[in-house]
């Protein structure tokens, strides 16, 4: 199979999604009073309604209302007065009264947006804007400095019930196939969930991956799911087809499922647009299916084929009241719509001086953008001199660390915004090295120390005395006449060799920015 | 008098002059039902424990000195229709698929009534899931009528009219979906009540078509359905479109009619098919109301001829859906040994339902499927919205509708064959579930012809369902309180 960047040359794939959110951050259940709880034994938050008995009566949960309307204002969705739950009709052992409670045509939120900034190598997968200028425009996207700003948009967010879970017993990995029994779970029967479909406006697997990452930044920001996609609190499926280059007309799209990390989600794209890239050009067909990703074998199998599409025989749900949502209870919602992620990094960049590039970044995660205003705000007056590399603490040794572990914590983590304000102070007045600085950092995690006691103890500090490092730098040049010979050669790269030797003599703790700038003088003479 | 013929003030009375206990009156409904239930088969589940641990608790509060902490309905014998949850009780629907299926909870209708002092019997036979107007869709035998045993009870609430005509309970609990209630009332010759949509909570009644399901009382008095429906009525938090309906049906019948306008609807009166001698009947109490100091008013239904039609697109398409989670995984009738869960729903559920079930299931999920559910729901619901225009405009001039409940007096097993006949016959009661309207049949009279009972609807607008409270305490002034059954009274049973 070709390479994904081979393939978008020739190729567009179009891509939507539809992520589903689980309404994790409330108490009960969407129709009952049952208890939300991830991992309590089987079957002990259930009731006559979340179990579908003969008789029971959903009731709708008001807070989940108020999630939904939360999740449609922040992503620029209209708010639809008018809506009701629709009744979706199937069978199957999870879903206990053989339908689904959903919505129908109209959902809660309509009509939404939100807008990706890609950069880095992804920002070249894009063809169709190759030789566009920074600010000139294409289809839904702009180029910028960095890359280009795609704008996405949001069909829908529904509202609708989660069904229970199904277990299956004594085949591979808990897979239907081979399996000799299956056991139900309840407990999740009923959960409040959100789907959210996009319009088919994505075109790289990158787009697609940085479309969950904001959608969970916002999720998490707003307080209604706790968005772990581990867990299957946040899931993603993914409809994807090709088409050629310069073609408007849509392929065949296969239906992508089990992507349930950013990290899959990407690959499991990539993969198939590379597959179905691969079966185009050998003059095969794309069929209508639904595709599971298999991470480990790194490949999508066939699930279920779609020969005619299904028919759910959807009706409105007569147990439930259409709903006539009023201004009032609409921008009452809107007045608990706390700072969203991009409003954050626009106030970072203009508050602090960051580039565009580096507040987008800290909000990546809350923890780091909390993390850094905590900073700032120890910083005091200095603020504005150490935002840039507290900044940089932030999005690559503290996110880092967050990323190693899941349940990384950083408010209950040793490095106290003090000790963060501490050790950047030590590094932008060169008192130690860059790379001592990392060394300062896993130490303040491991050990719990404050950053100078760390440098003292070990010896760390940096040596910027100019006189001593001359006095090094001119034992080196004089010991070394072959290489002194190369340098004035032209060689210029053998002053790594020397900024090496420098930096043994000194047992690592010479200030490498003035060993440089020595060197190059004394090379030079 | 017997017990068997009491109706809940003289219970109270015998009850306050320490005539009898309660317990003793539970006794005689308990023993009562062994010997006349064989003739009637209204019962399918007689829950005597409940009954005497409810009555003991009437006594305790008695023998507390306490007898006004009592309930309205304190040591009344009730019993209640087999769709209604009840814990510990078999809930069958009248079907195979539910045969073993027990409770474990109780509807919030049986709660309410327990809870007003009612000593609970047991659970009464109906049609299957409520689909029928006989009871011979009961996947466990048909009720009989105690008027005449060769004659059907009506339907679908059969046996909780037949147990109140035969004196075997004095208040039973129906469901009404378009008829269900107060067909059989007319049929039994006893009063029944489908209360405005809202006003007693579903909550535990499985449901066949939500959206026009209403649960409502049986009685041989008009007080006495409004004592229950005062203990019935009101908002519960588990059934979101339950209203909070104040309980003043009781003090809606010391009201008396003077002033009432009543209207009859002319195309109702030369229905087809409306037989001379309950047209005659109906009319008779037109005029007794008219004495009673009533106006008739002529009112006008322009679209009710399609409400039938309509009917039968809204109710099986619910009951479609309602019905989809009999599904033999969890509960109810299963076959297993099947090889995939595909077959073991075929099996179950083709096993499982009767005819008449199955016929609407399929009628549901055809309605309700791609490219037909445009045609057939859509104008539906459009017929819905006219029809409660209609009524509406109605009840700008009068206060009341006037109608009868059937078009004939109670039919003999197996006359009527042909389902769409069949359907036919809720032909004034169905238009009222489609609006959402209060309606209630009371008796007046005999047919002349078959010496049946008639029974006349009196068709409230919503949520004023005491207006017709109000006419049927006028018309029961001038007929006198439904009897039970003449081979059934005075506590004889003649086999």
């Amino acid at each position: 199979m070709r390479k994904l960047e081979e393939v978008l040359q020739d190729w567009e794939a179009v891509i939507g999604l539809e992520i589903h959110a689980e309404l994790t951050t409330l108490n009960t259940k969407m129709f009952c009073g049952c208890k939300l709880e991830f991992g309590a034994d089987p079957n002990t938050h259930t009731c006559p309604v979340c179990l579908g008995l003969p008789g029971a009566l959903p009731v709708p949960n008001k807070a989940a209302i108020e999630s939904i309307v939360l999740a449609g204002l922040a992503t620029n969705c209209d708010i639809e007065k008018h809506s009701m739950f629709y009744r979706k009709n199937y069978m199957y052992p999870d879903m206990a009264k053989n339908f689904q409670t959903t919505q129908g045509p109209v959902a809660f939120c309509m009509r939404g947006h939100l807008d990706l900034d890609v950069d880095g190598p992804a920002a070249k997968e894009r063809g169709d804007i190759a030789g566009l200028k920074p600010g000139e425009a294409c289809e839904n996207v702009t180029v910028t400095d960095s890359g280009y700003t795609a704008h996405v948009g949001i069909t829908r967010i529904h509202m609708e019930e989660d069904a229970g879970k199904m277990i299956h017993i004594g085949g591979d990995e808990g897979r239907i196939a081979g399996a000799t029994h299956s056991l139900v779970d309840y407990n999740r029967a009923g959960t409040p969930l959100i789907e959210l479909v996009t319009e088919p406006d994505l075109r790289t697997p990158e787009e697609a991956r940085l479309f969950m990452q904001k959608l969970r930044q916002i999720y998490l920001a707003i307080g209604i799911s706790d968005c772990s996609m581990e867990e299957g609190s946040m899931r993603c499926d993914g409809n994807v087809s090709l088409r050629r280059r310069g073609s408007t007309k849509l392929g065949v799209k296969t239906e992508l499922k089990n992507m349930n990390s950013f990290k899959n989600l990407h690959d499991g794209l990539a993969y198939e647009i590379c597959r179905q890239a691969e079966v185009l050009e050998e003059g095969g067909q794309i069929y209508q299916e639904t595709r599971h990703w298999d991470p480990t074998m790194k490949h999508t199998i066939v699930m279920r084929v779609k020969e005619t599409a299904d028919d759910y025989r959807l009706f409105p749900e007569p147990d439930l009241a259409p709903y006539d949502l009023s201004d009032e209870f609409i921008e009452g919602v809107r007045a608990k719509l706390p700072e969203l992620p991009d409003q954050k990094a626009a106030r970072f960049a203009d508050e602090f001086g960051l580039s565009a590039y580096d507040a987008r970044h800290l909000v990546d995660h809350r923890a780091t953008a909390d993390f850094f205003e905590a900073c700032m705000e120890v910083a005091g007056k200095d603020a504005a001199k150490l935002a840039k590399p507290v900044a940089n603490l932030a999005i690559n040794d503290v996110t880092a660390w967050l990323n190693a572990s899941e349940d990384a914590d950083l408010a209950q983590s040793p490095l106290t915004p003090a000790r963060a304000v501490e050790l950047v102070k030590l590094l932008a007045e060169d008192a130690i090295s860059s790379k001592q600085a990392k060394q300062v950092f896993s130490a303040i995690m491991d050990e719990d120390k404050d950053p100078l006691a760390i440098v003292e103890e070990r010896g760390m500090k940096q040596v910027s005395d100019t006189g001593a490092i001359e006095a090094v730098v001119d034992a080196i040049i004089a010991a070394n006449p072959d290489e002194v010979a190369r340098y004035k050669e032209g060689n210029t790269k053998v002053i790594g060799f020397f900024v090496g030797q420098c930096m043994k003599e000194m047992r690592g703790q010479g200030n490498p920015k003035i060993i440089n700038q020595l060197l190059a003088k004394k090379l030079a003479e | 008098m017997a017990i068997s013929d009491m109706g809940i003030a003289q219970i109270r009375e015998g009850l306050a002059s320490k005539q009898f206990t309660a317990c003793e009156v539970a006794q005689a409904s308990l023993d009562r039902i062994a010997q006349a239930d064989s003739q009637v088969h209204a019962f399918l589940e007689v829950t005597s424990e409940a009954a005497m641990a409810a009555a003991q608790r009437v006594d305790q509060t008695i023998a507390d000195g306490t007898f006004d902490a009592l309930g309205p309905l304190a040591g009344v014998p009730v019993a209640f229709k087999d769709n209604m949850n009840m814990t510990g009780t078999h809930t069958t629907c009248s079907s195979r698929m539910l045969e073993n299926y027990v409770s474990p909870y109780t509807a919030t209708c049986v709660q309410r009534i327990i809870d007003a002092g009612g000593v609970p019997l047991g659970k009464l036979n109906m049609d299957e899931f409520a689909f029928g107007s006989t009871t011979e869709s009961s996947a466990f035998g048909p009720t009989r009528n105690p008027w005449d045993l060769g004659r059907v009870p009506g339907g679908s609430s059969g046996g909780s009219a037949a147990a109140v005509a035969a004196g075997m309970a004095c208040v039973t609990l129906g469901s009404d979906t378009g008829g269900s209630i107060r067909q059989p009332a007319s049929f039994c010759g006893i009063v029944g009540v489908k209360p405005t949509y809202g006003t007693v909570s579903r909550y535990g009644v499985v449901a066949f078509g939500s959206s026009l399901d209403q649960v409502g009382p049986f009685a041989r008095s008009v007080e006495d359905a409004a004592a229950a429906m005062d203990a019935l009525c009101g908002h519960d938090p588990l059934d979101c479109t339950s209203q909070d309906v104040k309980a003043g049906f009781r003090a809606a019948c010391q009201q008396d009619v003077a002033g009432m306008r009543v209207g009859v609807v002319r195309s109702f009166m030369d229905a087809k098919g409306l037989s001379s001698e309950v047209s005659e009947r109906v009319s008779e109490a037109a005029a007794k109301l008219e004495a009673a100091g009533a106006t008739i008013v002529e009112v006008d239904l322009p679209h009710i001829d399609a409400a039938i039609s309509a009917y039968y697109v809204l109710g099986p398409c619910e009951a479609f859906s309602n019905l989809a989670r009999f599904d033999s995984v969890r509960y109810g009738y299963c076959e297993e040994g099947h090889k995939d869960l595909g077959s073991q729903y075929e099996a179950s559920r083709a096993h499982g339902f009767g005819e008449e079930a199955k016929r609407r299931i399929m009628l549901g999920s055809y309605l309700l499927s791609a490219g037909v559910y445009e045609q057939y729901y859509y104008p539906a619901q459009q017929v819905r919205t006219l029809i409660t225009q209609d009524y509406r405009n109605a009840y700008e001039q009068c206060d009341v509708i006037m109608a009868p409940t059937a078009p004939a007096t109670a039919f003999k097993f197996g006359e009527i064959a042909d389902p769409a006949t069949m359907y036919l016959s809720d032909v004034f009661t169905i238009s009222i579930n489609i609006a959402g309207n209060g309606g209630m049949s009371v008796p007046c009279g005999l047919g002349a012809q078959s010496g049946m009972p008639v029974g006349v609807q009196l068709i409230a607008p919503q949520f004023k369902d005491e207006n017709m409270f109000r006419a049927a305490m006028a018309l029961e002034a001038a007929y006198g309180k439904a009897p039970v059954a003449p081979n059934f009274a005075d506590g004889k049973v003649v086999e």
